[in-house]
């Protein structure tokens, strides 16, 4: 499973879900399988996605949150596992596209390639709702239970590099403007008003 | 020196201050001053909900979440933790224009006594100018409620984050006496 074949799987499956994406590759990924309003796209901040997805699921407790994470971003973040853990909320979905290496920053080894094991630590700090998948029907199951089971969920997905040949919009307030009206809290001095 | 029993009137205004600019998530990195704060919070202020982060940027990873989630978050921590923070800031929060009420409790400014934390304290006030965050300092407890909320209204209604400094005069009521 390459990360675009799992992210195309993770799209199909959360439709009409926010989708909180990491910065680089996971986020041009999720671009390239097809744009949406709900998507938020990082072009920086590397290793928050998953504290912006803890914070979008503490504000919209209704909706189920999504977040692409990458294992060396994680990796740079693993105190957002503890917090998750300690906050439970159980509408977040971490989805860890795991490729064992810094993909967008020409392929170096991260440490889950010697060991480091995501799902693990992510059960060391409390989440219950973990699982280590590699196969696409296998994510498709899963990624169907968090719509009915309690998260906070961590799924470590393992997959390979797929060298994405498009980047989604680049404009940083335009992303934020537009995911924000999706989520139906569009943001004060974009809509007008009383003078 | 306060008694334990009375909240110490400085840290009654920053509560105060953060409920009027409608503010009712904190993120935070705890210090000692700002302990202060978080017990009004919890004896004062039920609406006001509270969450602690490991480490300074990810308390501004979560902030910028709970915006995007229509809500108008604070972000407390120590001046040391704004080196934590920097990344987050310049990558997330200014370029996205996520606001939130920033609140920095001083360290390494008048009255410090521990040396390492003076380059950090020195530094607070042009890295916020060199990233383009503006910064406001809480003077004395009478004006810190009006302080803090003018911060925290305008990042809200301008889009652009804004810092109040805490300077240790006002949070460390010691400093003032010599004790």
């Amino acid at each position: 499973m390459t990360r675009l074949d799992a992210t195309r799987r993770i799209a199909a499956a959360c439709a009409g879900d926010p989708i909180v994406a990491s910065l680089g590759h996971p986020a041009y990924d999720l671009f390239a399988t097809g744009d949406r309003d709900t998507y938020f796209y990082t072009w920086g901040s590397m290793g928050l996605a998953s504290s912006i997805g803890l914070g979008l699921a503490m504000a919209q407790p209704h909706k189920r949150v999504v977040v692409i994470d990458g294992d060396g971003s994680l990796l740079m973040n693993l105190g957002s596992l503890a917090t998750i853990g300690w906050l439970k909320p159980r509408n977040l979905v971490v989805i860890v596209a795991d490729n064992r290496l810094y993909g967008t920053t020409g392929g170096q080894e991260t440490a889950t390639a010697h060991g480091a094991d995501l799902e693990a630590a992510a059960r060391a700090m409390g989440i219950t709702a973990t699982e280590t998948v590699r196969g696409g029907a296998e994510l498709d199951l899963l990624l169907a239970r968090t719509k009915d089971e309690a998260g906070p969920w961590v799924i470590v997905a393992k997959v390979e590099e797929s060298a994405p040949t498009v980047k989604p919009p680049q404009d940083c307030v335009f992303i934020k403007q537009r995911f924000m009206a999706a989520m139906g809290v569009p943001e004060g001095g974009t809509q007008g008003g009383p003078a | 020196m306060s008694s334990p029993a009375a909240p110490l009137p400085w840290a009654v205004g920053v509560c105060a201050g953060l409920h009027a600019a409608g503010s009712r998530h904190v993120v935070y990195v705890p210090d000692n001053p700002l302990s202060h704060v978080l017990r009004v919070l919890r004896e004062s202020y039920p609406d006001v909900q509270t969450t602690i982060a490991t480490r300074e940027e990810e308390a501004f990873g979560i902030a910028a979440g709970l915006y995007l989630g229509g809500k108008r978050p604070t972000v407390m921590l120590q001046s040391s933790g704004l080196g934590n923070s920097i990344n987050a800031l310049t990558s997330l929060v200014v370029p996205y224009q996520i606001p939130s009420l920033i609140l920095i409790s001083m360290r390494g400014d008048e009255g410090e006594w521990n040396s390492a934390q003076v380059p950090m304290g020195r530094a607070v006030a042009p890295i916020c100018t060199a990233v383009g965050l503006s910064h406001t300092t809480a003077t004395s407890p009478e004006t810190t409620a009006d302080t803090v909320a003018l911060v925290g209204k305008t990042a809200f209604m301008t889009r652009m984050a804004g810092v109040c400094l805490l300077p240790r005069r006002l949070t460390v009521p010691s400093v003032r006496t010599g004790e």
